[in-house]
């Protein structure tokens, strides 16, 4: 068993760009066109050249922190994604399959899996652990897990970002999903934090489970997201009740999260 | 927590499996060649596994397909690694282990060949329809799944650090209890994204690459895959090895670029030192990331002045295997775990004349001498650094 407290959350996708936004469409009222990101932690010059993926991973690594009130500096970091940056690796594939000595180089360093917590760990002065992880369609579940452990071993808070983008042409034929979505979770040890939105206590076991559905959001569809499975825990923590969710780790383990409400989320997004 | 090291092994151009790679370092003899890979006309060398191509997976493994996967079987074949797995899995059972690969491109060689091959709706085509295949857990799908290990398994790929990271994530799943042992390892393999990407970058070298040299120009791309058991000491009645700490860290400098002092270096050393307790006069060797690109080496070495003793023997073995990326941290942990078995210091191979304007010293010829605890740093892309102290259990 694994305690720790969820001290801050983000959340990003077409259809709503932060916590309030999804809790507005949780509600039932229609979720508005997302703006282009321009996550404000990255310096203006940084900015234009991170690719998208890396918008959207410091986005809501940002909007967790700041729920929580959190230094960023502080936080160790795991990101995770099931496809990475199918943008990039569709620009990559493309080039080398036609003119392969024209690879834009800026390009390529932005191609690494770790991007995301590469221009985190600069933008925020942050000398912290930083790792980018993957567990194809179970990324989600295996990052909440790998941060919960680091948090609780190192005794540091955990800022874990998880995401998948729409994927190109070619990528459907194994990956069928045309909506991007981003999240992520603040976990400290349990207690660190003075008023946790949530406290999850984490549990693994043998066997096969399918993830818990997805709420129904009006004119949304991220069924085919591997990141937006998270929906359901964040459902949960909206709903500010207890809960137990399952989520599948690989094909035969399984994560049991076990929510309990802690204060009520603080609307510091705006 | 020092954990035990199990059975471990290494498969990269410098040989296939440990007693390969053994009698190349014994007689210096480098693994690189002049690139000969196929559909690629760089002029520079590489490290290429001989006869990888040939590889054949059973055909149970056939839709898990690639370059990538071809190498990690061929890796699990060596060393004896599936019989020692196999006893693993019926002392502690196949849940109670788990899976950590480090990888830099994953499977990408076979996303790269599929794009070349697109249909005219974009689509690919029915024998490159992989979904386990083309993704970045592609290496942990296959490694669990050739091993029938069922604990939790995730693939690090922090670029260049990632499979000296499996060490630490490893480290920390079993002082939490999550499992008892854990099979750590990781694998990358030639391909075009990262040898016309590192080109674009203008890090490849058209000669042997020559670490710490003062002629040193620039990187030659490899590919390897190695394993380790790591388990709680008890567990592992006969282990010679523990790992007795790391670090890890982030440059926050760039993304591409090591900070130019090596900041975030030093730090990755000073958390490893700190968690095994170790002083830096305790290490009798550094294996160091010495890719022969010119910043790499002359960061690194300004990093183990401020911290290590000239006379404290560090050497890169890249001279040997060429950057295996995702895959060297594991090589070069197995080929630091090998001096402490064999008392033998590798060299730096293709080092002729050492770089005078750096603060530190490597090591150019083999040595022979006993080796109680020792060091392995990888630093990546993203400033991504991770340091390992590894060291003989009994006194």
């Amino acid at each position: 068993m694994t305690d720790v407290d969820i001290a801050g959350l983000g959340v990003w996708s077409e259809h709503f760009s932060n916590w309030d936004g999804f809790c507005a469409v949780l509600a039932g009222s229609a979720g508005t066109q997302s703006a282009a990101l321009t996550p404000e932690l990255i310096p203006p010059k940084e900015r234009r050249r991170a690719p998208l993926a890396v918008k959207m991973a410091v986005e809501v690594m940002d909007q967790a922190c700041r729920m929580a009130a959190v230094e960023p500096s502080e936080v160790a970091t795991v990101f995770a994604s099931g496809m990475g940056d199918m943008q990039i690796t569709d620009y990559m594939c493309r080039t080398l399959a036609t003119s392969p000595r024209m690879i834009s180089p800026t390009k390529f360093h932005n191609s690494v899996h770790n991007a995301s917590t590469g221009y985190w760990s600069i933008a925020t002065h942050s000398h912290s652990p930083a790792n980018a992880i993957s567990g194809y369609s179970h990324s989600a579940a295996v990052a909440i897990l790998e941060g919960a452990v680091q948090a609780v071993e190192e005794e540091v808070p955990v800022l874990v970002a998880v995401l998948e983008m729409a994927a190109p042409a070619p990528f459907k034929s194994v990956y069928d999903s045309d909506h991007p979505f981003s999240a992520a979770l603040l976990l400290t040890p349990a207690g660190y934090h003075a008023s946790p939105v949530a406290s999850v206590r984490l549990g693994v076991a043998s066997g096969a489970v399918d993830d818990p559905p997805l709420p129904t959001i009006h004119g949304v569809d991220l069924s085919n997201n591997f990141a937006a499975r998270l929906l359901s825990l964040f459902t949960a923590i909206a709903q500010q009740g207890n809960a137990t969710l399952q989520f599948p780790l690989s094909r035969n383990a399984t994560l049991s999260l076990s929510i309990a409400a802690g204060h009520a989320v603080r609307t510091a997004n705006a | 927590m020092r954990l035990a090291i199990g059975n471990y092994t290494a498969t990269s151009a410098a040989g296939i499996g440990l007693a390969a790679m053994r009698e190349a370092i014994g007689k210096r003899r480098s693994g690189l060649r002049r690139n000969d890979l196929e559909g690629c006309d760089l002029d520079t060398w590489i490290g290429r596994v001989d006869s990888l191509e040939s590889v054949s997976l059973p055909s149970r493994l056939a839709h898990l397909y690639s370059r990538n996967n071809q190498l990690a079987w061929l890796g699990l074949q060596q060393d004896g690694m599936l019989d020692s797995l196999a006893r693993l899995k019926e002392q502690l059972g196949q849940d109670r282990i788990g899976v950590i690969m480090g990888t830099s491109t994953s499977s990408i060689g076979r996303t790269e060949e599929a794009y070349t091959r697109l249909l005219p709706s974009e689509r690919m085509r029915k024998e490159y329809c992989q979904p386990e295949v083309h993704n970045l857990h592609s290496p942990g799908l296959f490694v669990a799944e050739v091993s029938g290990i069922t604990g939790p398994s995730l693939t690090i790929s922090t670029a260049c650090s990632s499979s000296a990271k499996v060490f630490a994530s490893a480290s920390r799943w079993i002082s939490h209890g999550l499992v008892d042992a854990v099979l750590v390892g990781g694998i990358d393999s030639l391909c075009m994204s990262i040898l016309y990407g590192f080109n674009s970058l203008e890090l490849v070298s058209q000669n042997r690459c020559r670490p710490f040299d003062e002629r040193r120009d620039g990187i030659n791309i490899g590919e390897g895959c190695g394993y380790a058991i790591l388990a709680r000491e008890e567990l592992i009645a006969d282990a010679e090895f523990a790992l007795l700490g790391y670090g890890e860290s982030a440059d926050a400098y760039h993304m591409s670029h090591p900070h130019p002092e090596g900041k975030g270096a030093v730090i990755a050393i000073d958390r490893a030192l700190e968690r095994s307790q170790l002083a830096a006069d305790d290490i009798d060797y550094v294996n160091l990331h010495g890719t022969a690109s010119q910043a790499n080496d002359r960061i690194e070495a300004h990093a183990l002045a401020q911290r290590f003793a000239e006379s404290t023997l560090a050497s890169s073995t890249k001279g040997w295997t060429g950057h295996a990326l995702g895959a060297a941290g594991i090589l070069e942990a197995v080929i630091t775990l090998e001096a402490l078995r064999h008392n033998l210091i590798p060299g730096t191979l293709n080092c002729e004349q050492p770089d005078p304007d750096f603060e530190f010293g490597v090591l150019m010829e083999n040595v022979a001498m006993p080796v109680r605890n020792a060091m392995t740093n990888s630093f990546g892309f993203g400033g991504n650094n991770a340091t390992l102290i590894f060291g003989q259990i009994n006194d």
